[in-house]
């Protein structure tokens, strides 16, 4: 029954896992030459996800190029950080319901 | 994907920001240095950084090959400044040269100190990531709870 929701906030969750991870590493490359910023297409990768298909990792365009050939937005990789905790968090304790309500569907069995 | 390893994404950015910002320092404290043990006024130092997949001792082979592994980053190499020293006319200097000038490091300290700016915020931004990642990791605990 929780298969539907769960799964898909797994999927969500694990999503989102990546794409920190993306923002973490541009963050951390913010002053390496020549480095592009990566990300995914959140929607389209999600709905692959569900079928499916490993995400793809694409550099993002249509940031302005240094002089030495970065492009590493801080503006944006700060607001990316900020953004995906607050999705994770939301989708944890949407997960944190769900697992409450099969617990108390198991509790209320046992004592009937 | 786990999200243990984006940790080591950006501790690696805090270490080479530190690498950098120890470079910077080391550049002002010898800006008027004129013996070396090289020979010669101290030249001015950089780091250059080069990104490289996390160093994740549990980074599985998958993730690799599709590519979503995190990139981290090191310092590939310290560069040393090839301009020519900067000549002052000191004749009583010990390290004068036969016409009486000695040859001085070209540092700029505002050059220096801008760029110590800019490694220490960069270091907080890695800092900040690190924060949320924990924060990320907390609430996944805190589902079998």
């Amino acid at each position: 029954m929780t298969e539907g929701v769960a799964g898909r906030l797994e999927h969500y969750m694990d999503l989102l896992s990546l794409r920190q991870k993306l923002v973490a590493s541009n963050i951390a490359n913010a002053d390496t030459p020549g480095y592009k910023t990566r990300d995914i297409d959140f929607q389209r990768e999600f709905r692959n996800r569900i079928a499916g298909t490993a995400p793809a990792v694409e550099e993002v365009s249509g940031l302005e190029v240094k002089q030495d050939g970065n492009n590493v937005s801080m503006d944006r990789e700060a607001r990316l950080l900020a953004e995906n905790t607050m999705r994770f968090n939301l989708a944890a304790n949407l997960a944190r319901i769900e697992l409450r309500t099969v617990r108390s569907a198991i509790e209320e069995g046992r004592s009937g | 994907m786990s999200l243990f390893s984006l940790l080591s994404v950006s501790g690696s950015g805090m270490s080479a920001q530190r690498a950098r910002a120890q470079l910077l320092v080391e550049n002002l404290a010898n800006a008027e240095t004129t013996r070396t043990p090289q020979g010669g006024p101290y030249r001015r130092k950089d780091a250059v950084f080069a990104a490289e997949p996390a160093p994740s001792p549990f980074a599985s082979v998958f993730e690799a090959e599709t590519g979503a592994a995190g990139t981290g980053v090191r310092v590939a190499e310290v560069i040393e400044d090839t301009r020519e020293p900067e000549k002052k006319y000191l004749p009583g200097h010990p390290d004068a040269d036969a016409e009486g000038y000695v040859a001085f490091p070209r540092i700029n300290p505002a050059e220096d100190m801008v760029d110590l700016m800019s490694a220490a915020r960069g270091y907080e931004a890695n800092v900040a990531a690190i924060v949320a990642v924990k924060d990320m990791i907390n609430r996944s605990i805190d589902l079998l709870r």
